[in-house]
């Protein structure tokens, strides 16, 4: 009886040999089927640039990175990119600067301010806006945005106005008042003091009324040519990439620890300079890699400009005119692939894929430029 | 600083952040506010009778006799209008040339304008385009051409200085003291009896093939096509997904091997999607001929590659919430590793990974730049399930951009591009609520 126990626990050599070839050749399948990624990373380079390289070889790099004529079918033809890189540099700063302020209020918001309970249900809506697809804002860009813009864009800028400036310019009244008066505190005495208060809140107020008065003028007076420009596709680009800057910095923000806020608050500070002079600086990296991630879904995003953002391959005049129309990398491999697909093996073709690799290459770097900022923050945390 | 001040700062602070999440919140409402409301117009909507005859004859529904009783009343209200225009087409014939010039441009316009309205005229010949043989089906739209009907546009450049506007004018000033003078009044008066606007629900819209380029009928060959390029990316996704992310939890040894290969699928998460587009062209077409043009196939590998690494995280996210004692269990027991995996830790992980699963079904669905050059195609048929090998499709995200920028009558199908639009939202925000739910549950029984 024992004899029979022992000779089911402990396996002969043979019965031993043989499950360690099983469980070599089981996990080697495993690795094998887990470096289908790796394997797609490369092929996706490889052939990328296959198609890439042929175009420099014809074209040469300094037409294409330093010349602004773009035009691919004409005889000869000119492949200048210089205005489509602008193009896409332009709308993505827009992106940034839409996204980046909100996405990192929300994000403090959500970790920070909001009880359980309604983080619970604003956690949702972050989904949602992450899920539509990018056709359905570009649907939205197309159809209703961009008329609406053309019709009364003045009027919305006017108000956009408004609705940024007003609450920021309340704020500093308020602030730098109270700093002022604090200043003159000591020279005036007695009644005079409440005077003093009144007509220095008084004039700060009024000035700024009358300055958002003026801005709201002008900006009213803005007629806007094409509803389909680089503003409208900046401010729904920036709607896209807010998602991701959100939940990304909301780690960041969270990741910071309980510690360091219960020591900031030990020292008396409010919440705001706990978080603006404490959470922030410790979760800046985070930040910056969110930021980072909500650019790459800017840049690489498709439907949207090609779309909305009017496709003319001119850099505006000036530069940070936002109101005309622009063309982008992405939008142009999209919309010239279908006239080029004929001509497989010309330059046409070729300049696509050069394009492609710019955006390749450019987001493999911020890609790993955001791993490393987060694998050196998490070392710095103690994580 | 004061103290107030700084209580103030601090509130504002809080209000910053409100702000902001209002604003995000007050974003998602706007734009899906109008793509529900007016996408439901494509469902539900004030049908005429025109539209109703094109379901009898070209889907063969709806009750061919009470149809035909109501056609018979709507030729009667009907008969006036065409009576009064073969009136004045006899008037005009007996006028002297020179007046006649002068109407035969208006009255020809006026007669295209009628034609559009109601169709064409009892007796003629059946025009070859489906589109040409029906009138308005929708109310909405038949009110614009009654307008159309009723009024002229002319662009007036008398200022050269301005752009031209556009000025509408009564076409009843036109034909004053002619026999046509009475047409106008009854066509207005009596629109209802001609059309006979009725509420309609088309819930078919979704399962209807389109006639003549998305003019009649509903959108089921982009159903089924994003149907088929979802469900094609997810059988080759999920088990490379889900096994890679058992090899990264549960086999790999942290190293520079498994630290490169994560590398590798976060740089495959940042490619931009239509990257993914020319790498489908270039590799599975053009290298790999999967098959000879574009494919349903072909879109499918292409958009797995997508969506690869979401699934392989949250599935490594699932499989490493599953608390250590039930594997240790496992071990206690006496079950290997490989046992331990399938028969404890997967089916424990399985709700987590099916989460994720949902929620990258929903990216795939969406996703459009994969697919313009490896599988769509602006107009097709719905293909039976062996014709995805080698055959191209339309699909929802493609054919929204396709209606709303290349089609040739964009204004005139709105409603289809609105209710399209509707469908993939839906359907994607469906599958979102799913996995929203499925992790509560799990977060639930973790808890709990």
């Amino acid at each position: 009886m024992t004899g029979n126990t022992s000779k089911s626990l402990v396996m002969s050599d043979a019965a031993s040999i043989r499950q360690r070839i099983g469980s070599w050749i089981g996990q080697g399948f495993l690795l094998l089927a887990t470096s289908l990624s790796a394997f797609a990373v490369f092929f996706i380079f490889y052939f990328i640039l296959k198609d890439a390289i042929p175009f420099f070889q014809l074209e040469g790099f300094k037409e294409f990175f330093a010349s602004k004529r773009w035009y691919p079918s004409g005889h000869p033809a000119e492949f200048g990119a210089l205005s489509i890189f602008v193009g896409t540099g332009l709308v993505t700063l827009g992106a940034i600067v839409v996204a980046v302020p909100l996405g990192i209020s929300a994000a403090v918001c959500l970790s920070d301010l909001l009880p359980f309970g309604i983080r619970q249900i604003v956690k949702p809506v972050i989904e949602i806006l992450a899920a539509i697809p990018s056709v359905a804002f570009g649907f939205f860009a197309l159809v209703v945005f961009a008329p609406l813009l053309q019709r009364s864009g003045g009027a919305i800028l006017a108000t956009g106005a408004w609705l940024v400036l007003g609450p920021i310019l309340a704020l500093l009244v308020v602030v730098g008042g109270d700093l002022l008066l604090e200043k003159m505190r000591n020279r005036i005495q007695g009644k005079k003091r409440y005077l003093a208060s009144v007509s220095v809140f008084g004039v700060l107020g009024l000035g700024s009324i009358l300055f958002l008065v003026f801005l709201s003028r002008r900006l009213g007076g803005i007629e806007i040519n094409s509803g389909t420009n680089a503003l409208n596709v900046s401010i729904i680009l920036g709607i896209m990439a807010l998602p991701t800057i959100v939940s990304v910095s909301e780690d960041a923000l969270q990741a910071a620890g309980r510690e360091l806020r219960e020591g900031s608050y030990a020292l008396g500070s409010t919440r705001a300079e706990t978080i603006l002079k404490a959470v922030i600086p410790a979760s800046v990296s985070g930040i910056l890699a969110a930021v980072i991630l909500g650019v790459m879904r800017a840049i690489g995003e498709t439907m949207v400009v090609w779309m909305a953002s009017g496709n003319a391959a001119r850099i505006p005049d000036p530069w940070y005119n936002v109101l005309q129309p622009i063309r982008t990398l992405t939008a142009t491999i999209a919309g010239d692939m279908g006239e080029a697909d004929h001509v497989t093996g010309s330059a046409r073709y070729h300049v696509l894929f050069a394009m492609a690799f710019c955006l390749l290459a450019f987001s493999f770097l911020m890609n790993l430029a955001s791993e490393l900022i987060v694998k050196r923050s998490r070392k710095k945390l103690g994580k | 600083m004061r103290l107030e001040t700084r209580k103030l700062l601090d509130k504002a602070f809080s209000g910053l952040g409100l702000i902001a999440i209002a604003v995000m919140a007050t974003a998602l409402v706007l734009i899906l506010s109008p793509i529900i409301w007016r996408g439901s117009k494509a469902f539900v909507f004030k049908g005429t009778i025109e539209h109703r005859r094109v379901m009898l004859e070209q889907f063969n529904r709806g009750n061919p006799d009470r149809f035909n009783q109501e056609w018979v009343q709507v030729a009667k209200a009907r008969e006036p209008v065409y009576r009064m225009l073969a009136d004045f087409e006899a008037e005009m014939r007996e006028m002297p040339s020179s007046e006649r010039r002068e109407y035969r441009s208006a009255f020809k316009e006026l007669q295209e304008a009628v034609e559009i309205l109601l169709g064409p005229a009892p007796g003629e010949d059946i025009p070859v385009l489906i589109r040409k043989r029906y009138g308005q089906t929708r109310w909405d739209r038949t009110q614009i051409k009654l307008h159309e009907v009723l009024y002229s546009e002319e662009w007036d450049y008398s200022n050269p200085d301005a752009m031209g506007i556009l000025v509408e004018k009564p076409r009843l000033e036109q034909f004053m003291g002619t026999k046509l003078e009475p047409f106008f009044a009854y066509v207005e008066e009596h629109i209802d009896e001609i059309m006979r606007p009725k509420t309609t629900f088309y819930w078919q819209f979704i399962t209807d093939t389109s006639k003549d380029s998305h003019i009649f009928g509903g959108i089921w060959p982009e159903v089924l096509g994003t149907i088929y390029l979802t469900l094609g990316a997810m059988i080759f996704a999920i088990p490379m997904g889900v096994i890679a992310a058992i090899y990264l939890c549960e086999y790999a040894k942290e190293g520079r091997i498994v630290s490169f290969l994560r590398i590798c699928i976060s740089t495959l998460a940042g490619v931009p999607s239509i990257v993914f587009g020319l790498f489908g062209l270039a590799f599975f077409l053009n290298t790999m001929h999967v098959s000879d043009s574009r494919s349903v196939l072909a879109g499918s590998m292409t958009l797995s590659l997508l969506i690869l690494p979401t699934i392989i995280r949250s599935s490594e996210e699932a499989i490493l919430a599953v608390p250590r004692s039930y594997k240790e269990a496992a071990f206690g027991l006496g079950a290997g590793r490989w046992r331990t995996v399938l028969t404890v830790i997967l089916p424990a992980a399985l709700p987590g990974i099916l989460t994720g699963i949902v929620i990258s079904m929903g990216r795939a669905a969406g996703e459009t730049a994969p697919i313009i050059f490896t599988a769509a195609v602006s107009v097709g048929a719905p293909l039976k399930i062996w014709e995805t090998l080698n055959q191209p499709t339309p699909a929802l995200p493609w054919n929204i951009y396709n209606l709303c920028t290349e089609h040739e009558a964009v204004d005139e199908i709105r409603h289809v591009q609105y209710g399209m639009v509707l469908t993939l939202v839906a359907l994607v925000l469906l599958l979102n609520l799913f996995a929203i739910l499925m992790r509560a549950r799990i977060s639930k029984k973790l808890r709990g």
